[in-house]
Order: structure tokens, then C-alpha cells, then sequence
């Protein structure tokens, strides 16, 4: 149930045939989703031209081929619709010389907000990811998960009806993970945006929406409901790198699991690579077993190649 | 997007941008031309030399013709190509504002900033010849002519480098080439063809303005005439900045 918004349009994103290349390298080829109302997820590995569609979606990109319509709008050379869509980029963009506040301000101002009622939004965006205690440091200070908490709050702040969340989950640790995967369902959930949040790792997707678009080589592989291909990807062992501090307990621990198929160190052992055979589970309980270990894990991430095994056996190569 | 939410967006970039500028490492830049040109008019200045002669053309020369266009060049062919390498520039082309008005509000910060910029440099070389000259009314009013030279001058040089910025992928390599080889030599050879160069036509205004030192010789044009090439090409160069600015693809 959304939060009351009232779609303006059926479908969020129509791509049809969209083709865009840079020089001799494809970035989408022939690609066409569309995208409904609600969450939906984009998985597919580095390359699979996943940014090159939000690019397109948000008009910062233009298509060789095919057409893109957002909330009924073509993108490119159309500032007007950016009013209507929120993003939150996959890479470093906050001024690190600028407090959270001052950057939200800025972010404001752009939307053409002022004054008391931009500042009240300052602080419901604030609120809303948790950042409240932080808005007044420098972002230069923040941890990853902080860092994107604001972007996302940067996004958020003009409140528009569709969000476009680039690998949100990326390099952040198990809790961070989980809060704001609780953030993302939450934003349709209980305040009614359309969202758009690209992953490689197709489990933390899931956990977000069943509404899915796996891509590959610039293609849409399959589009729709996850369970359908969801029990070939279980057969397929998944590998995850886990570095932090005295991770040497959590290996243990993991190790007791029934889904943990191996664990090994790299050489500085402040990582280590899992193998596990069902990784739903393990993404279900591993925020409760960090916690029991007391260890800290910094960062956590899926290996592209295991995924790309996975993308060549769905489409039969 | 209306005029009056248009003007709030420049008006908010320009803040941030002004900001950056002047609080970045470039400042370290300003600072150390600061003191060569400190020590260089403080040692001239020391000298037994004509006041307002060689008080003039040493802030003509070393300062109007040489560090105007190179701190021009260091503040404005960096500010957008630096956003759009380090992708910081997302959040100004995701907004709903125009990016020909975002040009403009990074044009206008690159402008003050540069003028800013200048403004301490002539002041403090000024002072450190002055001073030991004595600070008469027509060396005041000489440093005067020269400071508005100067502010003339950043912004039509941060009209050309900020354009550069947006063409090419390494601007700095333009901006030398043109800081250093344009303006140094072929602003300097005789014929019509120091007029391809903004030097020329800052010149031609200080001829009229400035009665002492080689630069109230200079053979040109009028000034009003002068003024109004330099604001053509200030605004001819900020629309076409501007547009292309508008159609670039940021990937």
C-alpha cells in the first residue's frame, strides 16, 4: 500500500530498443524494460549497463537508438522532470569541504525551495534517513553508510515521485545493509515514491522487491516476479568477500552454518571470501551473527564473477 | 522553470561555487603570486627610478598582461571540468534547473573569484612600490585605472577559460597554450593580428584611461570601442558556453 501519491502515468520508465554505445563500447544494446509503480529492482554485474540506463533515464546521456519515456516525459534536454526524480549516485559526489546541511541546502535550492519550508525539508530528509545527529558535520567525516544515507536524503529532498537509488548497498557494512534496505522498502511503503534500485548482488534486491530486471551485457536478461529464476540461481554456491576487524570469530561462526560451504582468508586476514550454498539465509542472519561475535566487518560485497556465472546460466551460454 | 526560480538556483551555485574557489588550494596559488609580486614592485621600488613610470609599467607588465590571464586560467579551466571528472557536477545536472542558467552560475563565482583574486594581488604590489615612492593622488588614481582594468579583464578572461573547460577534456592544456604563447607573443608582435587577443583591447582601454608609463603610449583603437569588443566576446563566449554546456552528454 502506497503512501497516497497518486500516479500521474501507468508505467514509471518505458525503454524501447534503447541503444547507446561510446565509441566501440556498447553500453545498452537493443534494450527495452518497463517499469511500474512501486520498487524494482536492477541486478546485473559491473559492465551489464546498468548506470547507462539511469544515465538515460535521468538525461544525462542521450540514446543512439530507440526511445525513453520517464513519468510520461522524454529526459534528455527536459530540467523540468528532474522536479520529479530523486538520485542517488553510485559514486562519491558529496563536497567534502560542505557540511550535511549545506549540501542539502544547495541540493534545495536547485528544486527552487527556500527559506522556512526548505529548511523544515531539511530536516524531515534528515529525520527520515537518520542522519539528524550529523547534518552540521562535515561530509569529508562521514563513513560510507553515512555517506550514503545523505546522498539518499539528497534525493529525497524535493520530494519527488520517482527515485533512482545506484547501488545504494555498495561497500557498506551488514547493519548498514539492512537499515537501509528497511529505508528503501520504506519509501514506497510509507511515503509512496516509485523507486528504481540497482544492485549486483540479486539477494539483497530481493529482500527489497520482487519485481525484478536482471541485465546482462547491456540487455534485459528477464524482467518481472524473482521467484520464477530465483531456485536456479540457489543451485549456483555464491561467493562474498567480508573484510573488517577481528573477523576471525565470524568465520568461525559462519563456518557452523548449514549454508557455509568455505571460508578463507586473504593474505592481511582482515577479509575473507565465503562460499555459501544458500544465500538468502545468509544474508537473512548474518546482521544477527556479527553481532553475537562482536566483531566489526567494514565492508561486504558479492564477486562480479560469481554473478556473471550466474547471468551466463540463465541465458543458456 | 520562472525567472525568479532561475535566479534563486544561479544565486545558490554561485554561493557554493564562490565558496570552493575561494576557499581552496588555489588560494595557496594566490598567495605565493601575492608575494613574488610583492617582492619583485617591493625590490623595484627600492630603486631609484621615475615613480610613475616604472610604478606603471611594472604593474602593467607584471601583473595586467602576465598573472591576469594565467589566474584566470588557473581558477576557470578547472571549476566545471573538475565537477564533471569527479562527477560532483551530478547534482546541478539532476536538478530541475537549466544547465545554461547552472553556466551562469558558475561563470559569475569564476568571475569574482578571479577579480578577488587580482584585486589583492594589485593592491599588495601597489603597496610594496608605493609606499617607498610615495602614495601621490595620480599614483592612486593610476592604481585605480589598473584595478579596473583588471576586473574588466577576469571577466572576459573567465569567459574564455570556463568555455575551455566545457570543450575540452584537458582545458589546462588550452589554457597554457593561450595564457602563455596568445597572449605572451601574439598579443606582443605588430600588425592587426595582436587584435585576435583580449591583451590588445585591455590595452586600448588603459591607453585612454592611464596618462603615465609605455601603456598611455599604446597605439589603438578607442576605448569605448575596445570596452564593447571585450564585452561582445565576454557574452558571445558565455552563451556559446553555455550551449554546449547544455547539450553535453555527462557520462
Amino acid at each position: 500500500m502506497s503512501g497516497g501519491r497518486t500516479p500521474a502515468v501507468d508505467a514509471v520508465i518505458v525503454a524501447e530498443a534503447l541503444g547507446k554505445w561510446y565509441g566501440e563500447v556498447i553500453g545498452l544494446n537493443n534494450f527495452s524494460l518497463d517499469v511500474k509503480h512501486g520498487v524494482t529492482g536492477v541486478v546485473g554485474p559491473n559492465g551489464s549497463g546498468k548506470s547507462t540506463f539511469f544515465k538515460l533515464v535521468l538525461g544525462l546521456i542521450k540514446p543512439n537508438t530507440g526511445d525513453i519515456t520517464v513519468l510520461g516525459q522524454k529526459p534528455w534536454c527536459n530540467p523540468g522532470l528532474h522536479s520529479e526524480i530523486g538520485f542517488c549516485p553510485d559514486y562519491e559526489s558529496l563536497p567534502s569541504d560542505s557540511t550535511g546541511r549545506e549540501f542539502l541546502s544547495l541540493i534545495g535550492h536547485l528544486h527552487a525551495m527556500e527559506g522556512a519550508a526548505l529548511r523544515k525539508r531539511i530536516d524531515e530528509a534528515a529525520k527520515l534517513v537518520v542522519m539528524s545527529h550529523a547534518l552540521d558535520r562535515k561530509t569529508g567525516g562521514y563513513s560510507k553508510g553515512m555517506k550514503q544515507r545523505m546522498k539518499i536524503a539528497g534525493a529525497l529532498i524535493h520530494d519527488p515521485q520517482l527515485l533512482i537509488l545506484d547501488e545504494p548497498l555498495s561497500g557498506t557494512d551488514p547493519i548498514v545493509r539492512k537499515e537501509l534496505i528497511d529505508l528503501t522498502r520504506s519509501l514506497y511503503r510509507d511515503h509512496g515514491h516509485d523507486v528504481v534500485v540497482s544492485s549486483h548482488v540479486l539477494f539483497e534486491i530481493e529482500r527489497m522487491t520482487h519485481d525484478v530486471a536482471l541485465m546482462y551485457k547491456g540487455r534485459t536478461v528477464a524482467s518481472g516476479d524473482i521467484s520464477e529464476i530465483r531456485a536456479l540461481i540457489d543451485k549456483h554456491p555464491h561467493n562474498i568477500i567480508i573484510e573488517g576487524e577481528d573477523i576471525s570469530i565470524l568465520a568461525k561462526a559462519l563456518l557452523d552454518q548449514p549454508y557455509t560451504v568455505s571460508v578463507a582468508f586473504n593474505h592481511e586476514r582482515d577479509g575473507m571470501t565465503v562460499q555459501v550454498s544458500r544465500p538468502d539465509d545468509f544474508f537473512s542472519e548474518l546482521p544477527a551473527i556479527v553481532g553475537e561475535t562482536g566483531g566489526s566487518v567494514t565492508s561486504m560485497y558479492s564477486l562480479d564473477d560469481n554473478l556473471e556465472a550466474i547471468f551466463k546460466y540463465l541465458v543458456g551460454r | 522553470m520562472d525567472i525568479k526560480k532561475a535566479v534563486n538556483g544561479i544565486w545558490a551555485l554561485t554561493l557554493h561555487s564562490l565558496k570552493g574557489l575561494l576557499l581552496s588550494r588555489k588560494v595557496v596559488i594566490t598567495f605565493l603570486v601575492t608575494l613574488f609580486v610583492v617582492a619583485v614592485m617591493g625590490y623595484a621600488g627600492a630603486q631609484d627610478v621615475d615613480a610613475l613610470y616604472a610604478g606603471t609599467n611594472l604593474m602593467d607588465v607584471l601583473i595586467l598582461f602576465f598573472f591576469m590571464p594565467v589566474m584566470a586560467m588557473i581558477f576557470g579551466s578547472s571549476l566545471i571540468r573538475d565537477e564533471i571528472d569527479n562527477k560532483s557536477i551530478t547534482h546541478v545536472a539532476t536538478s530541475p534547473l537549466d544547465r545554461a542558467f547552472a553556466y551562469v552560475g558558475y561563470y559569475l563565482p569564476l568571475a569574482l573569484a578571479v577579480s578577488v583574486s587580482m584585486i589583492l594581488i594589485t593592491t599588495a604590489g601597489f603597496l610594496s612600490f608605493f609606499v617607498q615612492q610615495g602614495v601621490t593622488a595620480a599614483a592612486v588614481e593610476v592604481y585605480l585605472e589598473l584595478t579596473a582594468l583588471v576586473v574588466i579583464g577576469a571577466f572576459a578572461y573567465s569567459s574564455l577559460f570556463l568555455a575551455a573547460s566545457v570543450w575540452f577534456k584537458k582545458p589546462v592544456f588550452f589554457g597554457l597554450f593561450y595564457a602563455f604563447i596568445w597572449e605572451g607573443f601574439i598579443g606582443s608582435i605588430p600588425g592587426q593580428i595582436q587584435k585576435a587577443s583580449i591583451k590588445h583591447y585591455l590595452r586600448s582601454i588603459g591607453s585612454e584611461w592611464i596618462d603615465h608609463g609605455d601603456i598611455s603610449e599604446f597605439d589603438a583603437s578607442s576605448a569605448g570601442g575596445s570596452a564593447a569588443v571585450i564585452v561582445v566576446l565576454a557574452v558571445f563566449l558565455l552563451i556559446l558556453g553555455a550551449c554546449v554546456f547544455r547539450e553535453k552528454e555527462l557520462s
